[in-house]
């Protein structure tokens, strides 16, 4: 890690969507310690750099990435990266909470039996355990793990999808506005849940709330039009911004 | 920063003069009502008239078909005495324990001898009492008991097709009048026919039997599924999950659209020209590569033809999966090969099923791509495998229809339940394996 001091990085990142162009020329960097918020009016880019830092912009067909990103100093992007790997490396919660319609049991047991994590029963059954106390969900379900992830409310099935990428154990975990579609009391805990997880994992997230932004990261970078208009120090962001329309953004007045 | 920045209000454009607040209770609006009202039981009555008209038209489907068809389940039996030291015939009782014992029999004219007996018992023109198979019964009685070849026995024989019409009151006067008479004597009964289940075609009305049909189309039906099922699947997955969308797929996906409306005759002419025809290679000349009227062949072709409707039913479904089952499993690190088949294929399967039933039973139904293929040779041993000579339910109701013995109207009605009750089974065991695979969300 002193040669790559960050988790990863991210040089002069563009994405096509055929000839248009989504994210120019972005550099940011991701570190285990720090969470990392992108912000952002709607369409300005971020959800997009965030799926390609474990290629999930790989299915869509029409999308291109240039750039380099590295991943401990590996490029993500080179031929001889295995996609499956680095999606278990580097996971994914999504907007909507996207359970499988399986017992929740089924759901956190999935990503470590296809990977071979667990070599016994006993082993899966303890993994599935500390991730869902990781997700601070293992109190509310313990008795009940055969039930349908899907009967759960809207926060208990994103704290599963947590639960979920937690299991695989992955190095960073990749959140894309994980809360918006939770009410505030199921957002508040999400936001508690991803200060417990900083530090064992390098997370990006990326939100359209500016009060979150400032909760929950270290770091904060502000994309506008694809570009990425300022990175830093979240309190310098939300305090002193150096750009107007960050300043702008951030006070509400566009966006 | 300036004030200019903060965004202005919207101003909208001026509100016109307030106008009267609405009346609800005028004339013209209350009829505006009751005409609504009105549209709406209307159309509600339409509905259920439609609904009642083709409930009618089923129960009268079923109600003939079962008053026509319940006979065919049924026989007429004669009881026919032999004295057989009478009628002389002379059989060597050691061949009766071998294999030539139905050719000692025939050789020793047992037929004859049967139907002397039955001029000796009813009467001149005795012999038209009982079916020309008759003696195959008496028969089948000597082989399970040489011991009777001794002595005056009494033995149940199928009766001719006239005494079993006239019994059904649809025979003519005399056949009537003979029928009155063996009924008067106690030699008539009638009894369910378990023969017709596990007999094949004939040519007598009242020997036939529905299971070399049956057979066949169970043969052709696991074939054709076989074949369709994966086949139709995969191509599926492969078109919604794999294959770029580019002109080609365009293509392919509007030939499949156009394959599915193809009239069902036409797969029967591919089927002909494909798997029967004979082909001319680099010189070299094949003959016919599959077996004429077989159930292979017919599976094939029908699997041609029910291919698309699975395709496209196929996916139908695999579209209505929702991507984000697809973005957690791949989010995860699963593969897309696991994709498919830990998540999305568990998910379409239902909708899967149902296109597939639809298919099936489509093919259940086909008569005339068979027709093309050979499948309506008059075949009396059932087909022992997938390359012996076989037909279908559906020909086999075509070819009775098409008989002019009065005997094989019954037959066919019954052959015409069978293949009901049939498709009933199939579309049954698809309800069950869909509700099976439902996932409750």
């Amino acid at each position: 890690m002193t040669d790559a001091p960050h988790k990863m990085s991210a040089r002069g990142v563009s994405v096509f969507y055929g000839d248009k162009q989504a994210v120019k020329d972005v550099s940011i960097d991701i570190d285990m310690d720090k969470v990392t918020a992108f912000i952002g009016p709607s369409g300005c880019g971020k959800s997009t750099f965030l799926r390609t830092l474990n290629r999930m912009n790989d299915t869509i067909s029409s999308a291109r990435v240039t750039g380099e990103i590295m991943l401990d100093g590996e490029d993500i992007y080179a031929s001889a990266m295995d996609v499956v790997q680095l999606r278990a490396r580097v996971g994914m919660v999504f907007q909507k909470p996207n359970p499988f319609p399986k017992s929740i049991y089924e759901n956190v047991a999935y990503g470590p039996r296809i990977h071979g994590l667990a070599p016994s029963r006993a082993d899966l059954d303890a993994i599935v355990e500390r991730s869902l106390k990781r997700a601070g969900l293992w109190e509310e379900v313990k008795d009940r793990l055969q039930d349908s992830g899907t009967a759960l409310s809207g926060g208990q099935q994103q704290r599963l999808c947590i639960a979920r990428a937690i299991a695989v154990d992955p190095e960073v975990i990749l959140m894309d506005e994980p809360a918006s579609a939770l009410d505030p009391i199921a957002t508040a805990k999400i936001e508690e849940l991803i200060h417990e997880l900083r530090g064992r994992y390098a997370i990006a997230i990326v939100t359209h709330n500016m009060q979150q932004a400032a909760r929950v990261s270290q770091r904060t970078a502000f994309f506008h039009l694809g570009t990425l208009v300022e990175y830093g120090e979240t309190d310098q962001i939300f305090t002193t911004p150096r750009e107007e329309r960050t300043k702008d953004y951030i006070t509400g007045r566009y966006g | 920063m300036s004030s200019s920045l903060i965004p202005q209000l919207p101003t909208g454009p001026k509100e016109p003069a307030d106008r009267a607040p609405t009346d609800w209770k005028t004339q013209a609006m209350q009829k505006r009502i009751r005409r609504r009202y009105a549209r709406e039981r209307r159309f509600r009555l339409f509905g259920l008239a439609a609904v009642i008209l083709s409930a009618a038209f089923l129960a009268f489907l079923l109600v003939t078909m079962v008053a026509n068809g319940w006979r065919g389940f049924t026989r007429t039996d004669v009881t026919l005495p032999i004295d057989f030291p009478v009628t002389g015939m002379l059989v060597e009782r050691a061949q009766l324990d071998t294999r030539g014992a139905d050719l000692a029999l025939a050789g020793a004219g047992l037929e004859n001898a049967v139907k002397g007996a039955a001029s000796t018992a009813f009467g001149a023109g005795g012999e038209d009492f009982i079916s020309e198979n008759a003696w195959l019964r008496v028969r089948e009685a000597i082989k399970r008991d040489p011991s009777i070849l001794d002595r005056k026995v009494s033995i149940e024989v199928p009766a001719s097709t006239e005494i079993d019409q006239a019994l059904g009151g649809k025979g003519t006067p005399e056949a009537e009048a003979a029928v009155a008479r063996l009924q008067q004597a106690g030699a008539i009964t009638r009894r369910f026919n378990a023969d017709f289940l596990h007999e094949s075609d004939s040519t007598d009305p009242v020997a036939v039997g529905i299971w070399g049909a049956l057979k066949g189309s169970l043969l052709t039906m696991t074939v054709t599924f076989l074949i369709a099922f994966p086949v139709g699947v995969l191509s599926a997955i492969y078109l919604e999950e794999y294959a770029p969308k580019n002109r080609w797929t365009d293509l392919i996906e509007v030939s499949i659209n156009n394959l599915a409306a193809v009239p069902s005759i036409i797969f029967g002419l591919l089927g002909l020209a494909v798997f029967l025809g004979s082909w001319s290679l680099f010189g070299w000349r094949f003959g016919p590569l599959l077996p004429r009227s077989a159930a292979l062949v017919g599976g094939l072709t029908l699997a041609l033809m029910i291919m698309p409707v699975i395709v496209i039913a196929s996916r139908n479904a695999i579209k209505a999966v929702p991507p984000s089952i697809r973005d957690a499993a791949l989010g995860i690190g699963a593969s897309p090969i696991q994709v498919v088949f830990h998540h999305v294929l568990p998910l379409a399967m239902p909708g899967i099923l149902t296109g597939t039933i639809i298919g099936m039973a489509r093919a259940l139904g086909e008569t005339a791509p068979l027709l093309l293929i050979g499948m309506r040779a008059f075949i009396v041993t059932p087909p022992g495998g997938f390359t012996d000579p076989a037909t279908v339910l559906p020909v086999q109701i075509f070819l009775w229809s098409d008989e002019v013995s009065r005997g094989f109207i019954e037959k066919t009605s019954a052959a015409i339940i069978v293949l009901l009750v049939f498709l009933l089974a199939m579309n049954g065991l698809a309800i069950y394996l869909r509700n099976k695979f439902e996932t409750r969300w």
